[in-house]
């Protein structure tokens, strides 16, 4: 009915809608660091010197991240494609599990990692199955493999533990807290460059490769892109791994940043993964999407939340995080011009 | 949701069963099978008690599976349900509090206990008509829609409760609804609510042009609107019952415990949405029955009672959820698939 009007509003304003597209995510980071570095932080103990902006305070926040960075990226992408995934934080939790048990047992840090990427990237594929294969709606397939993953995790852990730690006659090695809080360089872990790394890969992807623009025909329309000859199948089902082998990197920052291996750690890095990738601008209708805005909304959450503890108790969290997530998605409606799924 | 114009129900001749009825049986022989090989397996299993048992054990989130059924039908997910329990059962406790409490957790707002409950299933219904503004008028999809509010509807009760319960200081007909015995059996007001509530959405579902138009929204959107349908009234009306329904619950819930816990219902989204699934409710939207939800609540509540009397470790519950969804989903498919080939 307004759609007409709509349009030609659009076109005119579509300079200054585009340009806020574009830009809006870094005006937020900086308004996100400019007020939590204005509230007052003293009396809080968390940060030593009672500002936002301190070194060590920084560093922390970085350190905290490094999950959600590494995950952001390959979620964006697989959004991008039009498919989604809510068992990332049941593999990460897996993962976690998987990483110290084999770390406990004696193996040595670079097998343990790869093996730990391996099992993301099976877990992924598992994902890639049902959705490809069986063509199970994706919110099912992986509400499925999150009940799944979860489930095998908490049955990797004995009975009465509440995750795989040092004790009962075996102990964690010396190196396990290395990748996840050791400074390697400007005194970040390597959990973090590893992030950095995984994200720089995926926006030469997006940019340049073949899988980014055939995620992005994909997602923006299926049938044309079926019809224009990409295997749709394939793109969809190699997104879901990489997916997979990501929420691995984030299961092993995580556990190696806690020193156990919690199969509840990744709980609710799903929401977290999609207020992300939405905050960053990415239409939950696909075709439209960017790793490296993601990457900065996955910065602003992790500032938002690990600065909010300083001002208010833990228990707002959830409500904020929730709304956070209405905002972003309500937000995302009114920027993207392609919000109009019913 | 997406229009599913390729599975869209063939009309039936008269001689032959629904789609949905054909499902619907199918489920239920399933859980009718289920329970007679748990009954082989686990020692005292075959008791009518324990059939019983099995419904009344249930019955929240049974309630639950009627709005989020609905919505499933109409094309839109519900999520939010969980939160909502959480919700309105702290909001009851704390409207009902008297007002000088020794600290924080203790002091509420001293309404009488109608007009608290009143006031409280209202805060559910808020959270309904959010769901409705997010979904109708801003068009975005119901999964993140309801994922953020049921985490904006559990913050909520997480910060009234501190993020932990309130349970002093209450007026004595608090605990009355939630344990009020009926008809001088252990079957309880809450149980015979569910099974009204059961029976009236069934009727609604197949006899009530209510329950029609949810069908054809769900089976073609665009069809719906063209033939006069207001679909975002519609929808609207959805999202306030599915949200009323949890409101209730919570508030029973909250009266049967004497008091509101902020993790109160914690993954009953969850569990409403896999017992719709295994009832044979098309996540596309347009297909299922109430009647096969309660099935798919039977399934679900023999496959876990009988992993437990197994002694198998409580953490099988997940991996036992996600296998019956899968098969659920997959046996539906090609069952259709074969009937209608």
């Amino acid at each position: 009915m307004s759609s007409q009007s709509k349009t030609a509003e659009l076109s005119v304003t579509s300079g200054a809608a585009n340009f806020l597209r574009n830009y809006y995510i870094y005006f937020v980071l900086v308004a996100v660091v400019a007020l939590l570095s204005l509230a007052n932080l003293d009396q809080f103990a968390l940060f030593e010197r009672g500002n936002f902006l301190n070194k060590r305070n920084i560093i922390n926040i970085l350190r905290v991240s490094a999950p959600i960075l590494v995950v952001a990226g390959a979620f964006t992408l697989l959004m991008v494609s039009g498919y989604i995934d809510l068992s990332i934080g049941s593999t990460m939790g897996l993962t976690a599990v998987i990483y110290a048990m084999l770390a406990i047992n004696g193996m040595p840090f670079v097998p343990a990692f790869l093996l730990t990427m391996l099992a993301g990237a099976v877990l992924g594929a598992i994902n890639g199955i049902l959705v490809v294969r069986l063509n199970i709606t994706p919110v099912i397939a992986t509400l499925i493999t999150l009940s799944l993953f979860k489930g095998i995790a908490l049955l990797l852990v004995q009975d009465g533990v509440s995750a795989i730690k040092s004790g009962g006659g075996l102990k964690m090695p010396a190196w396990f807290n290395d990748y996840g809080r050791d400074g390697v360089f400007l005194k970040l872990p390597a959990a973090f460059w590893v992030a950095v790394a995984v994200t720089l890969v995926l926006i030469v992807v997006q940019n340049r490769g073949k899988l980014g623009k055939y995620a992005a025909a994909t997602g923006g329309n299926p049938t044309a892109a079926k019809l224009s000859g990409i295997n749709t199948g394939r793109t969809v089902f190699l997104l879901y791994v990489i997916v997979g082998v990501t929420a691995a990197l984030a299961g092993i920052a995580r556990s190696s940043f806690m020193s156990l291996g919690d199969p509840l750690s990744g709980d609710g890095m799903e929401l977290t993964a999609i207020l992300v990738v939405l905050l960053g601008g990415t239409a939950f209708s696909g075709g439209e999407g960017r790793v490296l805005r993601s990457f900065v909304g996955a910065l602003i959450i992790m500032a938002l939340t690990v600065g909010m503890l300083t001002i208010v108790p833990a228990y707002y969290q959830t409500l904020v995080i929730g709304a956070a997530l209405l905002t972003a998605a309500a937000t995302n409606h009114l920027v993207s011009q392609k919000g109009k799924v019913s | 949701m997406s229009s599913v114009t390729d599975t869209l129900p063939t009309r039936p001749t008269r001689s032959k069963m629904s789609d949905e009825g054909f499902i619907s049986s199918l489920v239920a022989a399933v859980a009718i099978s289920l329970f007679l090989i748990a009954s082989l397996l686990v020692p005292n299993f075959f008791q009518w008690q324990n059939v019983v048992n099995l419904v009344t054990n249930n019955w929240a989130v049974i309630a639950l599976g009627v709005g989020v059924s609905f919505l499933l039908v109409s094309g839109n997910f519900d999520l939010s349900v969980g939160g909502i329990v959480a919700l309105s059962g702290v909001l009851s406790v704390w409207f009902a509090q008297s007002t000088e409490g020794a600290n924080a957790l203790s002091t509420g707002l001293g309404l009488p206990y109608g007009l608290a409950i009143a006031c409280a299933l209202l805060g559910a219904l808020t959270i309904g008509a959010l769901n409705a503004l997010f979904v109708v008028r801003f068009g975005i999809p119901s999964i993140i829609v309801t994922l953020g509010t049921m985490m904006v509807a559990r913050g909520i009760a997480q910060v009234i409760t501190h993020g932990s319960q309130r349970n002093t200081n209450l007026p004595e007909a608090f605990g009355y609804l939630g344990n009020l015995s009926l008809f001088g059996t252990s079957i309880k007001f809450p149980v015979v609510l569910m099974g009204v509530l059961l029976v009236v959405a069934i009727f609604v579902e197949r006899k009530m042009v209510f329950g029609r138009i949810t069908y054809w929204i769900g089976a073609n959107p665009e069809a719906a609107t063209l033939s006069g349908i207001d679909r975002a009234r519609h929808i609207t009306k959805l999202y306030l019952f599915s949200a009323g329904i949890a409101g209730v619950v919570g508030i029973l819930l909250a009266s049967e415990y004497k008091s509101g816990f902020s993790n109160r219902g914690l993954l009953m989204e969850f569990d409403a949405l896999v017992i719709a699934l295994l009832g044979g409710v098309a996540i596309a939207g347009g297909f299922g029955s109430v009647i096969g939800m309660f099935f798919g609540a039977i399934i679900l509540a023999v496959v876990t009672s009988a992993a437990t009397g197994l002694v198998l470790s409580p953490d099988w519950q997940f991996i036992l959820k996600a296998v019956a969804v899968f098969l659920a989903i997959v046996t539906q498919t090609w069952a259709l698939a074969r009937r209608n080939k």
